[in-house]
């Protein structure tokens, strides 16, 4: 006698999800959508009760936790999924993770959790495997089982972004790991609480063996709090509407979804194949030395996209052509790639009455096995997978604004760009209190790119959390004293240019205080001087690199004594430093992710990042929108004039006739520069058969020339001799 | 097909331009549902836009157009050049230009401390050989095949989601022939 209706078992339950999806194209087979069509009023006061619920849960719950992701920056969310694991409402934060649910819930299923440890009601279960579902180790996952009359009718789920994973290095998002070994604290599927509440054992292994263990317990209690309030309103949510309705109510919600998601493709887009590309770029060269010889190399990652819009309004993703697993922090699985880029189709598509996992029937991917995002290797290293993944978020928003622009829906476009950062730290007080933490500041709020019909809003979007908030930086200062905040603020020049400009990224410098005996950062960033996309919109140019800079041995103590003005950011620091103002014994100034760096009082940590790229050419940039960037200093003069061909006639207007004369030299150059496309083909091909390239791009070539379909591409292009081999 | 006049094609027009106020933008960002009629009346603004008559079949960029012209279906630019067959990628119809050295990025990067790192990636240009509008812009490793940003399944759109079937249709039609130019290109040598 299984635990679910009917007396089946979960596993029974979650396969028959799977056959009756397969066999009718419907999920869980409805054709007919009875409650929704007898009484859509009760049916949407029901799915608004269910959402109510896991709001009221994360807004009671979070108070409990003392984490700034949490508290303040939305990195959580609770869920209600029913017993095959579909998540059916949730509370806003991190949405993308109703994506993984499903895959977590089938993990159990077919691990026989049913039988040992066994599902009783007020048993609490925890998970941040990567392996069995969750995207990777900083994000947790803690659940509750419901039952009504002796049957699982359901679970409740908290989740939430941890401070510190445990890791070799600081914080949640490590830029070094090689293993599972290396990534930290990693739970596959545990039972940890009984009768409402967490096991005293359990408080042990954060202390244990994460680096943060005041603000991983309290997180901890969030999320169990979260889920047992949660629980009992489920409960009397059923008693109101009736186990029946409730029942067959959860799956009506993911079916009707699901036709509304195919239904607005369908009406807004074009069917066809759309290509998206990015690159990564890995630096474990000179880190790691003897001991991990496999991982003592760079590695130019290649992650191409092919996204098909079939006619039946469903989308198929092809990864055809990703970089392979390795000895890395940057593997990922299937549900980390689900849940994260479902974060580039909310916006597009997916936005709905609630957030649920509708999504997953009716998005098909193509994740070769032996890919970074289908690795092979049981122990492959995963603990910032997710920041690789990211870059995957923007196939959707790039390839469906192509493809409502197309349609004629420009309104519809929102156009990203890979270029959030944020960073790890931990350190020795001097008092001897060890701590950790970590800033996702610039990663919850980043500008929008340009669309065919207006520049980008700056610090507007969160690419991985629909809740954009930067957060308090008094909380985030209250909780890091170390980081003080002297300046933040949007950098002048600073975006992707076109026709339409994506919005400026944000430069932040902090100034080092009293670090006590000990303190280190780590940064994880998207672009390694490759940029943040590999290709722009419409001509428009992609936004280009994070700028990350560690300024050690500064006199900025001195300055602040004698009240001297300070400088604020990346651009100032450089200028400063140059004049000599500004002092520093040595700097270190990284394009993206960086290695774990030691900090000392007074010295700079400096970033910019979050620009967005720019569309359409910039040399049909209107000449009212330059003088509004000129008046607002978001462009300088310069830029104006070197990029846009705009002359300023000294008073902050647009010269018109000496631009329009400007503009047809530029426009001559072009002319006289570029040479036609046989031409150039001749010379990138002279390229490919001297295998001129630096190491990391001729061993990106090599891998992604083991895939048939990238192979037939290059050789085709370039028809390279039959035995032409990298 | 009825005329929905809920988000007016004045006010497309605008949006096409780049000039409708962001307010008027808003009411067609929370058009629910949206008027069905949209690729109609775009296709209507961008015939009135542009100088030449060949029939309209789908934009793809500001500038360019797939166009139905003497029994095929080419890309064509704004300016009315033409760049053949849509199923070839028409950036292999293009002038290029590629930014290698860091001072040529830094024309249109002007930041120095954000410009791409040279020694893996180059920046290509892609220019309408009529007009010289900048069409694309790749970052990418030297040797990369150029993107093909976006094949349409155009007899599909039109007769199973616009109900109103093209006169040519053909499996055909649905396929990526930019491969044939560099075969042809290697041919001539």
């Amino acid at each position: 006698m299984g635990i679910c209706y009917q007396g089946k078992t979960l596993k029974e339950t979650v396969d028959e999800r799977e056959q009756l999806f397969a066999k009718t194209g419907h999920a869980y087979g409805l054709e007919k959508l009875d409650l929704v069509e007898e009484d859509p009023a009760t049916f949407m006061k029901f799915q608004m009760r269910l959402v109510a619920a896991c709001i009221n849960a994360r807004e009671t719950a979070k108070l409990i936790s003392a984490n700034p992701m949490s508290m303040v920056q939305g990195e959580l969310l609770f869920m209600l999924a029913n017993p095959e694991g579909d998540v059916i409402s949730a509370s806003y934060g991190l949405a993308g993770h109703i994506q993984c649910m499903p895959f977590i819930i089938k993990s159990i299923a077919d691990l026989g959790f049913e039988e040992d440890p066994e599902i009783n009601e007020g048993d609490i279960f925890h998970c941040n495997d990567p392996m069995y579902g969750p995207p990777h180790n900083a994000d947790n996952y803690t659940w509750l089982p419901i039952y009504y009359d002796e049957e699982l009718v359901g679970w409740t789920v908290g989740l939430n972004h941890i401070v510190d994973v445990g890791g070799i290095q600081p914080g949640g998002l490590g830029t070094i790991s090689t293993s599972v070994f290396t990534d930290g604290f990693t739970v596959p599927p545990t039972k940890t609480g009984a009768n409402f509440k967490q096991h005293k054992w359990w408080d042990l292994h954060w202390k244990r063996r994460t680096r943060t263990e005041m603000f991983n317990v309290l997180d901890d209690k969030m999320r169990s709090a979260g889920i047992v309030v949660l629980h009992d309103r489920i409960k009397e949510i059923i008693d109101e509407f009736g186990i029946d309705y409730y029942r067959r109510g959860l799956r009506e919600i993911i079916e009707r979804e699901r036709r509304v998601l195919v239904n607005r493709i369908k009406s807004l887009a074009v069917p066809g194949k759309y290509n998206y590309l990015h690159f990564d770029w890995v630096g474990y060269k000179g880190n790691l030395g003897r001991l991990w010889p496999a991982s003592n190399r760079n590695w130019m990652l290649h992650k191409p996209a092919e996204l098909n819009i079939r006619t039946d309004g469903t989308l198929l993703t092809d990864l055809e052509g990703l970089a392979s697993e390795g000895e890395f922090h940057c593997n990922a699985y299937e549900p980390a790639v689900r849940m994260l880029t479902s974060l580039g189709m909310w916006p597009m598509f997916a936005y709905t009455e609630t957030i649920n996992s509708s999504l997953l029937y009716m998005t098909d991917w193509n994740i070769p096995p032996g890919s970074m995002f289908n690795p092979q290797n049981p122990w492959a290293g995963t603990v910032m997978g997710l920041g690789l993944v990211a870059g995957y978020i923007f196939i959707f928003t790039n390839t469906l604004s192509y493809a409502y622009f197309a349609r004629g829906y420009l309104e519809e476009t929102f156009p990203q760009d890979a270029s959030g950062i944020g960073y790890g730290i931990s350190g020795v007080l001097g008092d001897g209190l060890q701590w950790a933490g970590g800033d996702m500041g610039l990663l919850t709020c980043v500008a929008e790119g340009a669309t065919p019909y207006h520049d980008g809003f700056p610090a507007a979007v969160c690419s991985p959390n629909p809740a954009s908030d930067m957060g308090e930086l008094e909380v985030t200062e209250f909780l890091m004293p170390t980081q003080v905040n002297i300046g933040r603020k949007l950098i002048q020049d600073y975006c992707g240019h076109g026709k339409f400009r994506g919005g400026q990224g944000i430069g932040v410098l902090q100034m080092v205080n009293q670090p006590g005996q000990f303190l280190q950062i780590a940064t994880f960033g998207d672009t390694h001087g490759l940029g943040a996309c590999a290709t722009g919109r419409s001509g428009g140019y992609p936004t280009s690199n994070n700028v990350v800079m560690y300024v050690h041995g500064t006199n900025m103590r001195a300055l602040l004594a004698e009240g001297k003005p300070y400088p604020t950011d990346f651009v100032e620091v450089q200028e400063w430093i140059k004049e000599g103002t500004l002092t520093a014994e040595s700097v270190e100034i990284y394009n993206g992710s960086t290695p774990t760096v030691q900090m000392q009082d007074g010295d700079l940590y400096v970033t910019c990042a979050g620009s967005r790229g720019g569309w359409g050419d910039v040399l049909e940039r209107r000449f009212d929108l330059i003088e509004e960037d000129l008046e607002y200093g978001w462009i300088s003069p310069e830029c104006a004039k070197t990029v846009y061909g705009a002359v300023t006639n000294g008073n902050g207007k647009i010269d018109t006739k000496a631009s329009d004369a400007l503009r047809e030299q530029m426009r001559n150059r072009r002319k006289e520069r570029s040479v036609d496309a046989k031409e150039w083909w001749k010379q990138e091909r002279q390229v490919v058969l001297d295998k001129n390239w630096h190491e990391d791009a001729r061993n990106m070539f090599a891998d992604a020339s083991k895939y048939e379909k990238f192979r037939k591409q290059f050789h085709g292009m370039w028809q390279v001799p039959e035995d032409y081999t990298l | 097909m009825e005329r929905d006049d809920r988000f007016s094609k004045e006010n497309l027009k605008r949006l096409v331009e780049g000039t409708l106020h962001w307010e008027e933008v808003k009411k067609a960002i929370r058009l629910s549902p949206k008027d069905s009629d949209r690729f109609w009346k775009y296709l209507e603004v961008l015939q009135e836009k542009v100088p030449w008559d060949d029939k309209i079949l789908l934009r793809i960029s500001d500038h360019l157009y797939i166009v139905a012209k003497d029994g095929g279906r080419i890309t064509k630019c704004d300016c009315g050049h033409e760049f053949g067959d849509y199923r070839v990628n028409w950036k292999l119809g293009c002038q290029v230009y590629v930014r290698k050295t860091s001072e040529e990025i830094g024309e249109v990067v002007t930041i120095p401390e954000a410009r791409h790192n040279i020694e893996l990636v180059e920046m290509r240009e892609f220019y309408c050989p009529g007009c010289y509008a900048l069409l694309g812009v790749e970052v990418v490793p030297p040797g990369y095949p150029p993107v093909f940003e976006m094949i349409p399944d155009l007899d599909s759109f039109y007769r199973e989601w616009m109900g109103q079937p093209l006169p040519d249709e053909s499996p055909d039609w649905f396929q990526d022939k930019t491969l044939d130019k560099p075969a042809e290109w290697a041919k001539e040598g």
